[in-house]
């Protein structure tokens, strides 16, 4: 595996259930992303998208196949060493931003950052500095009901980003935002993440950002397809 | 099918790629991250926090009440041997509590002085009489023969008077908690006592075993009063010669006296605690509602948990795809638990302290010793980290990929 790449697949299944209910979600992808890649991954729903970026994520193992992230091989790794593995190389947006309500914006993003063994204090300011460079040096102390969702999923880029992990996995950043919303997100993370040198893997049906992506890879019915004459 | 990249120039070349994150937190930076993370999600949503703190502290306040009211009718029992200053108790065989049964006897009494290391042994009387009330009805006393001039035999806890004045003639103290049952007796109120002229010069405070309140007269006029022959004693009380070992002086009562039960103050304490809990309903019934609180404070914390993490799936979710591994969670259910035992305890110690404290009659007081207050809070925050498991048994299943669902 090159230096330059950040993730390879190779001959990925998924199947979900046994016997005559058992479903194939990926049917043998191949995937290889290059280290400093925004790639959007596309497809219809069903089309196994998701279940490729949770394979991507380390949150789900492939029932077939072999995985590299930054020359780790995952098919070696047992389910117990897979949290590090994501602490290490994985910042997640999540659809619906997934927020913890409990806790402010700095907080939130200051949480994997603690859970990554950064002192509280070292948390905070890079937290407060990530916050700032998402627009939102103002909300550090709103909790996420404060916030509108243009404003969350702003956080939620903040929080994935915050520490500067290789890779960030995101399922459908604009999904919950209106139009304007979503391609102002989808801009920040993307000039973001070029900015601090992430690799970049956005599981989107919105074709209205498609243009943002240095790449876009098609799925459909758990097989990489060619893009449309469109793309 | 392969989407395979072709790895041309990166429009990043310039940039400095991210790099993994090597650092991590250590045993204290993940229960302080996950603690306190566990905190603010409880006081987030307090309508929960008030519903399982209330479950605490009911469990706290009835555990503690059962419990209290249990040990103020074991010390209803087991008070006059607990306070009267006495090493060795001889008493009537198959004596299982404080209660008297066949007479002792003089011989037995002079034998229990002659026997070695032996400072002291006198007799004590008890029993029921019936105070005529000026109102034409009666209420009884267990009437105490206790002996001049060393009054081994009581009173104690004397509120009003002094012990010596029981030598003035018909001279009895009575309970001051029961003056008002007495007719509203004072100091110097005559009262007829199974018949004998007596006058009341002190007055005890929470004298109230199961049987009618004690009431304490002098030997000699006990004896007059309740009929007894100078010759017939309920017990005959021990003192033992300083440096002795009592358990060797019991024995060799034991031996002197085989018609008699020996024990020394301590065994007979554990008799009587032996006899409540096993040869009556008291220990089962109080143990029960005890446990019963108990498991009421498990129930309400283990379901307000296990909901919590219902409720907030999607979060714990997103905590174990950022990284989270089970023992993260189980110190943040951990600490939750911990402080909802400690919390909830501290409620409802200081409802059980603030209901005792205004409690003015002995007779329906809880003792809550104040040992209470510790076991009371180990034990509930025991129940509530055991409640949790429940919580973190849902979320050992949970799967981290649920949050891209």
């Amino acid at each position: 595996m090159s230096a330059d790449t950040a993730i390879q697949l190779r001959g990925i299944t998924k199947t979900y259930g046994q016997g005559a209910l058992a479903f194939q979600a990926l049917k043998g992808v191949d995937l290889t992303v290059g280290r400093g890649e925004f790639m959007m991954l596309v497809g219809p729903s069903g089309s196994g998208k998701t279940t490729l970026l949770s394979i991507l994520g380390c949150v789900l193992a492939p029932t077939e196949g072999e995985g590299w992230l930054f020359g780790e091989a995952l098919h070696r790794r047992r389910e117990a060493e897979l949290p590090v593995l994501r602490l290490s190389y994985i910042g997640f947006i999540f659809q619906g931003h997934n927020l913890m309500p409990a806790l402010t914006a700095l907080e939130n993003v200051a949480l994997p950052l603690r859970m990554r063994g950064f002192s509280r204090r070292a948390a905070r300011a890079e937290a407060a500095d990530t916050l700032a460079a998402v627009g939102l040096a103002d909300k550090l102390d709103s909790l996420p009901e404060m916030l509108s969702g243009g404003q969350r999923q702003r956080v939620a880029v903040a929080r994935a980003v915050a520490g500067k992990p290789p890779l960030i996995l995101a399922d459908e950043p604009t999904a919950a935002l209106d139009a304007q919303s979503g391609m102002q997100v989808t801009q920040l993370l993307k000039q973001l993440t070029t900015q601090r040198g992430h690799t970049v893997v956005v599981v989107t049906h919105d074709n209205r950002i498609f243009h943002l992506a240095d790449r876009t890879v098609h799925i459909e019915d758990g097989r990489m397809v060619p893009p449309p004459a469109d793309h | 099918m392969t989407a395979d990249l072709k790895l041309t120039e990166s429009p990043r070349a310039a940039v400095v790629l991210a790099e993994p994150i090597r650092t991590r937190a250590g045993f204290f930076s993940r229960w302080a991250t996950m603690g306190s993370m566990g905190i603010q999600m409880m006081f987030h949503d307090r309508l929960k926090l008030a519903g399982t703190l209330f479950g605490v502290v009911f469990a706290v306040v009835l555990g503690n009440f059962q419990a209290g009211t249990f040990l103020a009718l074991l010390g209803k029992n087991r008070m006059f041997v607990e306070n009267v200053p006495v090493d060795v108790w001889i008493v009537p065989p198959g004596t299982r509590q404080f209660q008297g049964g066949k007479p002792l006897t003089d011989a037995q009494l002079n034998r229990a002085r002659a026997t070695e290391d032996v400072e002291w042994a006198e007799p004590l009387v008890l029993q029921t009489a019936q105070v005529q009330l000026t109102n034409g009805g009666a209420e009884p006393v267990s009437l105490v023969g206790t002996r001049a001039p060393r009054f081994a035999g009581g009173p104690w806890n004397v509120v009003r008077g002094n012990t010596e004045d029981l030598l003035q003639p018909g001279a009895v103290f009575f309970e001051d908690a029961e003056r008002e049952k007495l007719g509203g007796i004072n100091l110097g109120s005559v009262r007829e006592l199974a018949g004998h002229k007596v006058q009341a010069v002190g007055f005890t405070w929470g004298l109230l075993p199961f049987a009618p309140a004690y009431a304490f007269a002098e030997q000699t006029l006990a004896r007059e009063i309740l009929k007894l022959a100078p010759d017939k004693h309920t017990f005959i009380l021990v003192g033992v010669a300083p440096g002795a070992d009592h358990v060797a002086v019991r024995e060799r009562l034991a031996r002197a006296l085989p018609d008699t039960r020996v024990m020394t103050r301590r065994e007979y304490l554990d008799a009587i605690l032996k006899y409540i809990l096993t040869e009556t309903q008291i220990g089962f019934s109080f143990g029960l509602s005890t446990i019963m609180g108990l498991l009421v404070g498990l129930i309400t914390v283990a379901l307000s948990m296990f909901s919590s993490v219902i409720d907030n799936m999607r979060q714990f979710g997103t905590l174990k795809a950022m990284g989270a591994t089970n023992g993260d969670l189980a110190r943040l259910l951990f600490v939750q638990a911990v402080v909802y035992g400690l919390v909830g305890s501290l409620l409802g110690l200081g409802m059980v302290a603030s209901m005792v404290s205004g409690m003015r009659n002995p007779q329906l007081t809880p003792v809550i010793p104040s040992e209470a207050y510790a076991i009371t809070t180990v034990l509930m925050v025991g129940v509530c980290v055991a409640a949790s498991v429940l919580a973190l048994l849902r979320l050992r299943k949970l799967e981290p990929a649920m949050v891209f669902r």
